[in-house]
């Protein structure tokens, strides 16, 4: 199996954890973290995010904050499948006696933050970036903004100030999706050209096809070695509930699971679509 | 004896004395001066970050730094630095408990002539409401470098709300007791009056006026909340009867806090309460504070009549 092979279907295995795992808690946000099944597969097990499930408070790890909280059964799945804690604790997902629940939580190995409120956790990122600068650390940060958070006006407060600090080691990826809770994003209030205003904001910017593995690991690789002076951001276009075509492009699937025979439906696509590997 | 300098100043150069020493001290500042920040960017550079007018990202970035081992201060001009971020303040500093400390200037009506937009009324309803969050509410330029000080090491957050103003010494002879978050200033068997901030100094004018007609106020400086509830009720409780004077407005600030620490200790004694309103009001009064304070029934002259009135 190649890299790309192992990494694709990673994603779809990825993807039936959090279906899964939704499922059994009748909630959760599914498409949010259907999105970001390729980004997530390619910074854990694409050699991207140095970091070591033995160790979640290892100093030089890579940080990895995720700011669209909502994808918490995404981050989670990913860190069960790495070995931060037992798998089978996906299954009391936002139940009683589990151990997290619908947002992200800082108590959970592996996770760096308690987040769920959209536009804090990038400058948090920020912050940790500055401190390794100010303390001659390596680690890299990497955050994963949601495009509906690109709304928050302290998103821009902290895109002006990674710059102008040339946080090199800060590389946030965007999941674009192109929806919010209600509707597309481009049909509510537009956030194009978003290439333009992080290019404006002092943003080295690549615009990558996001369920793409190769583009994603193209766009990832080798950020490490720092060769411009500022921030990357990676906008990773993206389908909200990509693998699941019925759930996919349809607003309303926001921060819901399927039940019953949409719930068998959701879970036949994710294997249909599956890639032999 | 020196002549007193503002509690901005003395804060800030207590800071920069400790973080010679300290590189874990940052300064995390909204555009924000003061001489001895002047020193600190131009001595250590490398511990002065300027947000700009950033509120929200000064606080996330402070956090941020927090995590990885620094110990920030993240500084603006006090509503700002409270409620602009006060969603991310509630997200970073109550429920993950990393400890930062927001310094804010301008208590009060320090600004005074700025208008409501400066005039800070609501901060401590609105902090004492967090978890994990500390208020020191500073009356004097020694407390402030003694806060500043019990800042570098405090084991959550702590938001320190400064005077604008340059006040005169109370605590300069004191060794301040951060278990208590309380300081006696005078003990009265007859009735006592609780403060913060600038209103301890008006407290103790309005003692003074009342020592003339023989009556004997009490004044208890209450800088901290949350305090040693159970040391500072039992002091309550050496005199019948107890007032409080706070420069906010009286749902949820200090009277309320005091309110509570007695209700639930079963302490009954009558309680009078000074404060800006309830429901409050804002002011667009200029003038001066005491023009401004006047306004509220809250000149010294008037707080006296009232105590005097409360205990006949």
């Amino acid at each position: 199996m190649n890299d790309i092979a192992f990494l694709e279907k990673k994603a779809y295995d990825l993807r039936k954890k959090v279906l899964d795992t939704c499922i059994r808690a009748k909630t959760g946000h599914v498409t949010s973290s259907m999105s970001c099944a390729e980004i997530m597969a390619v910074l854990y097990f694409g050699g991207i995010l140095r970091h070591d499930p033995k160790r979640p408070d290892w100093a030089d790890r890579d940080r990895f904050i995720l700011s669209k909280g909502q994808a918490s059964p995404m981050l989670y799945s990913v860190l069960a499948e790495a070995g931060y804690f037992d798998e089978a604790q996906l299954k009391g997902f936002a139940q009683k006696d589990g151990k997290f629940g619908v947002h992200l939580q800082q108590s959970v190995p592996g996770a760096e933050i308690t987040c769920g409120s959209l536009g804090q956790g990038f400058g948090f990122a920020a912050g940790m970036a500055l401190a390794a600068k100010m303390d001659l650390k390596n680690y890299m940060v990497y955050t994963l903004l949601g495009d509906g958070e690109c709304y928050e006006g302290s998103i821009w407060e902290t895109a002006m100030f990674a710059s102008h600090q040339r946080l090199n080691n800060l590389v946030a990826i965007l999941d674009r999706n192109y929806q919010c809770v209600l509707d597309f994003t481009e049909n509510f209030l537009a956030l194009e050209p978003f290439e333009k205003k992080w290019e404006s904001f002092g943003w080295n910017v690549v615009r990558v096809e996001g369920q793409s593995v190769p583009a994603l690991l193209d766009a990832l690789h080798g950020l490490r070695s720092r060769r411009r002076p500022g921030p990357t951001i990676v906008i990773a276009d993206t389908t909200k509930g990509a693998g699941i075509d019925f759930m996919s492009c349809v607003p309303l699937w926001h921060g819901s699971a399927p039940a019953g025979n949409e719930a068998k439906q959701a879970m036949a696509e994710l294997e249909r679509n599956t890639p032999n590997a | 004896m020196p002549n007193p300098i503002s509690q901005r100043d003395s804060f800030w150069n207590k800071i920069y004395e400790i973080a010679k020493d300290d590189r874990r001290i940052v300064i995390v500042s909204a555009d924000m001066g003061a001489p001895a920040l002047d020193r600190i960017r131009r001595d250590l550079p490398g511990q002065f970050v300027n947000v700009g007018i950033a509120e929200q990202n000064g606080v996330l970035v402070a956090s941020g730094l927090a995590r990885e081992g620094k110990r920030p201060f993240f500084y603006a001009i006090a509503p700002f630095a409270v409620f602009r971020p006060v969603e991310l303040t509630r997200v970073n500093n109550a429920i993950m408990k990393i400890p930062i400390t927001i310094v804010g200037v301008g208590a009060g009506f320090s600004y005074e002539d700025s208008g409501p937009t400066h005039h800070l009324l609501e901060d401590i309803a609105v902090m004492r409401a967090f978890p994990n969050i500390t208020i020191h509410s500073t009356s004097d330029a020694a407390m402030a470098a003694a806060v500043a000080e019990q800042s570098c090491n405090w084991p959550v957050a702590n938001y320190v709300r400064l005077d604008r103003q340059v006040l005169p010494d109370v605590h300069a002879q004191t060794q301040l007791d951060f278990k208590a978050g309380f300081a006696v200033l005078r003990p009265s068997k007859q009735a006592q009056l609780v403060a913060t901030g600038y209103m301890v100094h008006k407290a103790l004018q309005v003692a003074d006026l009342l020592k003339k007609d023989g009556i004997d106020l009490g004044v208890i400086d209450l800088f901290q909340l949350p305090c040693d509830a159970d040391a500072l009720v039992k002091q309550i409780q050496t005199a019948p009867k107890l007032f409080t004077l706070e420069e906010h407005f009286l749902p949820g600030g200090l009277g309320s806090a005091v309110l509570e620490m007695l209700a639930d200790r079963g302490a009954a004694l009558p309680v009078g309460r000074f404060g800006m309103g309830n429901p409050g009001s804002y002011s667009y009064v200029y003038g001066g504070r005491e023009t401004i304070h006047a306004s509220y029934g809250l000149s010294p002259e008037q707080i006296a009549a009232d105590v005097r009135k409360a205990l006949k």
